[in-house]
């Protein structure tokens, strides 16, 4: 599997982060760190918890990773959800969580296939 | 040059090490993971930094959290910040930039956006500070010459009242203080910076006076009498006039408020002091100020009728009403900026004090509102851009610049349209529509002309052809190159133009053809001859060559029999016949008037090539029979010059006419050595040069 291929499962613009970050080492390195990063974690539990403004930061950290990284779709899903809980709207954001999830796991197995198949 | 240090600021991790790498080459990077950690880095470190790249939603305490903490301790103002977030939300923004945040990068980050507004920023305020430094130059430079005349003046007053000579500098000191205290505690005294510095300055005249007053009593240890008291109260007015009585600088600002204190600074805020008994506020604020200033000094200092008083003694005897009655607010005034008076008291030192005065100023200036110096000084430069721009659109040159530093190309508006890209080009070795226009490897030759400078010969230019969008014309580039003040300086940027030369360099071309070539014939002439020769000899040294010089035998007499035109067609059917029986790589010249010159590359056997052209050349002009004499030599080594050439092939045909003409002639050794031959062809040589002449008209 390409890191192409990789983006093309996770729902991502390969050409577009490639055009702003410039490299295709830097990419990876990134894209490698992802999974690795707490704040889908705390999200889930501060959601849990009822941790409004824990919840809200986890999102936001979630949505600005992505879009830096180019994961176009959990970048769409996770900005919706980061609107509901900055307005402190848990029970909404309770209800976006399902949609985040998903492209959340799609995300991460993508890369996990990846990294897999490039043998790191 | 050390690196610039960049403080990175964002909670998440990745974000961080993102921006990290697109920046790590060119600067010292320093990460804290949310606000608190930043606070506590610039805390200990704080003015180190270049720059300061700040996320805003961050758990403890967030970007607004540690923006606000950065104008508390006025770090803002040094430190700039460049917010990155994906906050979109105008407010958000809007907010970040009242607090003083320089420019916003949002999230997706783009690596050359980051790098180019980083670069921007830091550079940006590079200047301001730079400009900071040029403003406090010239405010002290201009006010040195009126200090240095004020020191001088109330230092012969200090003298005279054998005072320490520290007196007059604390006053003006603590004038200064309390001014500044009281416009930032009140809007009753609206005073500019430049007001609050004539005031300061002019406080050192408060006693000139004295100059008026007898020793005697001006220096008598122990208590005045009533009468010498009188007198003593004199100095205040006594130094009044004597600022009234400086016709030509009596208007000037700094005399009016030294007029304003010398003659007020006894008077009481509750009417009861002198000489005019005024009272309160019809006291001018500059004699309030310094009445107290002096006042607190002479406590605190010795003198020769009594010992130092404590500072906080001092200050307390003042506020109980002890010393006089003064303006409550400027009691206050006092009290606040007690500490800092005390301290400059005892740790003063006169350059330090005139320094720090012009430094509050030019600060002051270039942060308020209103006319300042260095609003105009940015005006100026504005101007001046806009002066440039306006310029560089009418012009038909392409002018660029080119930043080493961050590597980007700024083009005028004129040479971007003809390259067809933006005005200012990030990347231009790998800008494709450059390459696409100027040739693939354009920036190679490009630096190589900036290598070819030096900051102490830090301009270039040269002539050359340009293939711009696959037509070539040629351009001249004249570029000069800026250095660092590094060891060894490194190149900083370049400016330059291109300017087309095309048409002239075509016109000039083309003159340089018509100056080499005989106008009646359309042969070359002799100096293009000579230059082709060479040329040629000079690119293929190896090659055969033989030179042959022929007259047209009886030309003179065919010009006196059937007139100058006729003379004329005979030298064009000449040509003609010259041009039809060489071969392209031959070269045809008429060297004088019915003289010729043919230089032959040959492969084999120069003789069949001479025979045939020898008969080609004869025949009928209508009646004329046309006859050459023609001598030649062929070269046996390159390094012979074409004046041996020619000599050994006009003894030739010298040999050639002296046996009856219509007929060639092959240069022999032995010919050079026959003396009746080389005095008649020396001869011939030296008077050539004038029958050329001659024979233009």
């Amino acid at each position: 599997m390409t890191i192409r291929e990789c983006y093309a499962a996770l729902g991502g613009d390969y050409d577009e982060v490639l055009g702003r970050l410039r490299s295709e080492r830097l990419v990876q390195k990134f894209v490698l760190k992802f999974p690795q990063d707490g704040s889908y974690e705390l999200l889930l539990t501060s959601l849990a918890a009822g941790n409004k403004e824990e919840a809200f930061r986890a999102a936001h950290t979630i949505k600005g990773m992505c879009q830096n990284l180019g994961f176009t779709a959990l970048a769409a899903t996770s900005s919706v959800l980061t609107e509901a809980l900055r307005g402190g709207d848990l029970a909404g954001g309770e209800a976006l969580l399902p949609p985040v999830k998903a492209d959340y796991e799609r995300t991460v197995a993508a890369i996990a296939a990846f990294k897999e198949s490039a043998g790191l | 040059m050390a690196k610039e240090s960049i403080l990175i600021v964002d909670d998440s991790e990745m974000n961080r090490s993102i921006l990290t790498d697109m920046l790590i080459d060119e600067f010292d990077v320093t990460e804290a993971e949310d606000g608190e950690a930043a606070l506590t880095i610039l805390k200990e470190k704080g003015r180190k930094f270049s720059l300061v790249l700040l996320d805003i939603v961050m758990p403890k305490k967030d970007g607004f959290d540690v923006l606000a903490e950065m104008n508390r301790v006025h770090l803002i103002e040094e430190v700039p910040v460049i917010m990155v977030s994906a906050e979109r939300a105008s407010a958000q923004i809007e907010r970040a930039y009242e607090l003083g945040a320089t420019d916003f990068i949002m999230r997706p980050f783009d690596a050359s956006i980051v790098h180019r507004r980083v670069l921007n920023t830091i550079l940006l305020y590079a200047k301001q500070k730079k400009l900071l430094g040029i403003i406090e130059d010239q405010i002290y430079e201009k006010e040195e010459n009126s200090r240095l005349m004020v020191d001088i003046l109330s230092h012969i007053v200090e003298f005279r009242n054998g005072e320490s000579g520290l007196h007059i500098q604390h006053v003006r000191v603590i004038t200064e203080y309390l001014l500044r205290q009281l416009v930032k505690k009140t809007d009753r005294y609206p005073l500019t910076e430049e007001e609050i510095s004539v005031i300061a300055m002019a406080s050192a005249l408060h006693d000139i006076g004295k100059i008026g007053i007898d020793d005697k009593i001006l220096n008598k240890p122990g208590k005045l009498t009533a009468e010498e008291f009188a007198v003593m109260k004199t100095h205040s007015m006594i130094g009044a006039k004597m600022l009234e009585n400086l016709s030509v600088h009596a208007e000037h600002p700094i005399v009016r408020t030294a007029y304003e204190i010398c003659r007020w600074h006894h008077e009481r805020y509750d009417g009861r002091g002198y000489p005019d008994g005024l009272k309160g506020d019809d006291i001018p604020i500059s004699a309030q100020i310094v009445a107290l200033a002096d006042v607190y000094d002479a406590l605190t200092s010795e003198r020769v009728y009594k010992p130092p008083i404590p500072y906080e003694e001092a200050m307390r005897m003042i506020l109980s009403g002890q010393c006089g009655a003064f303006n409550p607010l400027l009691l206050e005034c006092l009290s606040d900026e007690f500490v800092r008076i005390r301290d400059m008291l005892v740790r003063d030192t006169n350059e330090k004090a005139a320094r720090h005065e012009i430094h509050n100023f030019a600060e002051a200036v270039l942060h308020s509102k209103g006319r300042s110096a260095s609003e105009r000084t940015l005006k100026l430069l504005d101007y001046e851009r806009m002066k440039f721009n306006f310029y560089a659109e009418l012009t038909e040159e392409i002018q660029f610049e080119y930043i080493v530093e961050g590597d980007i190309l700024r083009l005028s508006p004129w040479g971007a349209k003809k390259f067809g890209v933006e005005t200012e080009v990030f990347h231009p070795a790998e800008n494709e529509t450059l390459c696409a226009v100027l040739g693939k490897d354009w920036f190679a030759s490009f630096s190589e002309f900036f290598r070819k400078t030096t900051p102490g010969a830090p301009d270039f230019h040269i002539e050359c052809e340009v293939p711009i969008g696959g037509e070539r014309r040629w351009y001249k580039l004249i570029v000069r190159s800026f250095w660092s003040d590094d060891i060894p300086p490194r190149l900083v940027n370049a400016i330059g133009k291109l300017v087309d030369v095309h048409d002239m360099h075509t016109m000039v071309n083309e003159l340089k053809e018509l100056s080499i070539r005989d106008p009646l014939t359309g042969l070359m002439n002799r100096t293009g001859v000579q230059e082709g020769i060479e040329r040629k000899i000079g690119t293929f040294p190896a090659h055969k060559y033989a030179f042959a010089v022929l007259d047209i035998d009886f030309f003179k007499s065919a010009n006196d029999e059937y007139g100058h035109l006729f003379g004329d067609r005979v030298l064009s059917e000449m040509a003609e016949r010259l041009i039809h029986s060489t071969r392209a790589g031959d070269l045809c010249a008429r060297i004088g008037g019915d003289e010729f010159l043919i230089v032959f590359e040959y492969n084999t056997d120069i003789q069949p090539i001479i025979a045939r052209v020898f008969k080609a050349l004869c025949g009928k002009v209508d009646d004329f029979e046309l006859t050459v004499s023609m001598g030649v030599v062929e070269m046996t080594d390159a390094s012979e010059s074409y004046r041996d050439l020619f000599r050994k092939a006009d003894i030739a045909l010298y040999v050639s006419k002296r046996s009856g003409r219509a007929q060639y002639t092959f240069f022999d050794p032995a010919m050079a050595s026959d003396p009746s031959l080389t005095s008649m062809v020396a001869d011939r040589f030296e008077g050539e040069e004038g029958e050329e002449h001659h024979d233009k008209k």
